[in-house]
């Protein structure tokens, strides 16, 4: 693993996260798409329908759906299936709410030209500084310039 | 740096009582996580309340510790026993039906949980109403005020329909400001935010609530996160009832909050009006081609056996019920299938004294008030085996819930394939 970039924004809530990056580009329409009891996504037409987001560092450009997006989270972490770490293009109303009830690493608001959810790809290996708002991303030294 | 007044710097040191001081404490958090500068008072809310199967995961069935743990975030047990005087506070839906459960494969002692969760909330200061439409029953916005809501549409349909101000908080925080009356003043209760950010040329003509539903669902998914789109066209024959369908779709395709509906919408008098002077981010283009792809993304290919039909999301007003009465008039639903229409309590009671009621459950039909199929969930769904809806909100929800056939149809189409006991593909499209 070798170290290939580090994007730097908004830490949001502090700590530090490392660990299997899942990233959801249209982000998840967590209320009825996510069961939060396995951290599962169900949503019919997302591009990680079957992944979980147990234990992984998700990268999302923000909240999407229902009002209830936190409440899935939320649930998510009673059940012990909660993310590690997160990461927003942007913060908006529902992902901070989901972001004050899990207390996990949190770096937001990236500028519009080192957009997360276009830099870093599943697979990928995520430090998460949510005190300093630094995101580091590893990937195996041979498919370092593949992409 | 969060600013806060000599009344909520009260509240923090604990002078309403220890609810209101983890709340504000919520709040507060809340306000730091996105940046916000103050707090802004909460006049109306609607809460999610009742004993919802997501709530199963705290293994409990005490209210008091289950309220605690999952909406508070608190391994301290802190009792819902009140709620903030100056504000508006309606229940949204619940798990349950205002009277049946056996219909719904449910237990009488869920039923029964789910009655006294509804009933500490009552107690705490919540009117029950079980209702996604709260504007049915006089939950009406002024422009200008600031509210929370469980309801996706209902903070679409708030801010652009009726220029109040609301964000999308969700559950727990909807609870933390219809306790302690406070919200970051930040996003959409803000003046300066709420300019379109996207123009949307429509240029499918736009005739029936499912084409407006559709609608709702080709921008969400075509649009930037946090966008607010200006939709513009030679638009007929607009209502509130196409406007609620594509509020509703719309919020739950993407993170919009709030969009313009040009001539429709009052922030929106003209395209500029609604951008504010500022340039829009992009233009978005939407042809009868971008409808069709996105009705055929939810609704299933092909005809099929239905058993289950359902009507109303969001919760249908009396003349949507009238609507069905007098066109199910002399109509025989197929034994096979289960057809429902879900509203909210006082409507039904309207329906009743119509005579509506009477002429659906004569046909073999049935209305159901303070739920609704997605929310009640597996339980329900699992008997069945092939679905219909007259909403893409419910359509697409249950497209995540099952692995059985989904169609999405007009009004008309729903009922001919509750009366046949099969969706034929020929009804696609039709009102």
């Amino acid at each position: 693993m070798e170290r290939v970039m580090t994007l730097m924004a908004r830490g949001a809530i502090g700590g530090v996260a490392e660990g299997e990056a899942l990233v959801c580009p249209k982000g998840i329409g967590a209320f009825g798409g996510l069961d939060p009891a396995t951290g599962v996504i169900l949503e019919y037409d997302n591009v990680n329908r079957g992944e979980t987001i147990k234990g992984k560092i998700l990268i999302m450009p923000g909240s999407k759906g229902s009002n209830g997006w936190s409440c899935i989270f939320n649930v998510a972490r009673v059940a012990g299936a909660a993310p590690l770490g997160w990461v927003f293009s942007h913060i908006d109303s529902s992902a901070a709410v989901a972001a004050v009830l899990l207390r996990i690493p949190t770096v937001v608001d990236f500028p519009d030209d080192q957009d997360p959810c276009s830099l870093i790809q599943t697979g990928d290996w995520v430090r998460v500084d949510g005190e300093t708002g630094v995101v580091e991303v590893y990937r195996p030294a041979e498919a370092d310039g593949s992409d | 740096m969060l600013r806060l007044s000599d009344y909520e710097k009260g509240v923090l040191d604990g002078k309403e009582g220890r609810l209101q001081q983890v709340c504000l404490e919520n709040i507060v958090r809340y306000a730091e996580v996105l940046g916000a500068d103050e707090l802004c008072e909460v006049t109306k809310a609607t809460l999610f309340c009742g004993a919802h199967n997501y709530l199963s995961v705290c293994a409990s069935d005490d209210f008091d510790e289950v309220f605690s743990r999952v909406n508070l975030a608190s391994d301290e047990i802190v009792p819902f026993d009140r709620t903030y005087a100056d504000c508006h506070v309606q229940s949204c839906v619940s798990p349950c039906d205002g009277q049946e459960f056996e219909a719904f494969g449910q237990t009488a002692d869920f039923f029964a949980k789910n009655a006294h969760y509804l009933e500490r909330s009552r107690e705490a200061g919540v009117t029950i109403a079980g209702s996604c439409a709260p504007y049915l029953t006089g939950w009406l916005l002024a422009r200008g005020e600031h509210f929370v809501t469980t309801e996706s549409s209902v903070t679409l349909m708030g801010n652009s329909l009726w220029g109040a101000m609301g964000n999308a908080d969700g559950i727990e925080a909807a609870f933390w400001s219809a306790i302690c009356g406070r919200t970051p003043a930040w996003g959409l209760h803000l003046e300066e935010n709420r300019a379109g950010t996207h123009v949307v040329e429509v240029q499918a003509e736009m005739r029936t609530a499912l084409d407006w539903d559709i609608l709702g669902r080709a921008v969400g998914v075509s649009l930037p996160s946090g966008s607010s789109p200006v939709v513009s066209g030679r638009f007929v024959s607009v209502t509130f009832e196409k406007l609620r369908q594509l509020c509703t779709s719309l919020a739950v395709s993407s993170n919009c909050r709030m969009l313009h509906v040009v001539g429709y919408t009052p922030e929106a008098r003209s395209v500029d009006d609604a951008l504010r002077g500022t340039r829009p981010a992009g233009t978005l283009v939407i042809d009868r081609s971008a409808l069709e792809e996105g009705y055929d993304s939810v609704c299933a290919p092909g005809s099929g056996p239905v058993d289950f039909v359902s009507l109303g999301c969001p919760h249908y007003d009396i003349d949507q019920i009238k609507r069905v009465a007098y066109y199910l008039e002399g109509k025989k639903i197929h034994p096979d299938v289960h057809f429902m229409i879900w509203t909210v309590y006082p409507i039904k009671a309207m329906a009743d004294l119509n005579g509506y009621t009477r002429v659906i459950e004569e046909a073999g039909g049935h209305i159901y008030t303070g739920s609704c199929p997605v929310t009640m969930g597996e339980v329900f769904l699992d008997s069945y085996a092939g679905f219909v809806f007259d909403s893409l909100k419910q359509a697409g929800a249950a497209r995540s819930a099952t692995a059985h056939p989904v169609y999405l149809g007009g009004v008309q189409s729903c009922i001919d394939a509750a009366v046949a006991g099969r969706w034929e593909e020929g009804l696609r499209w039709r009102g």
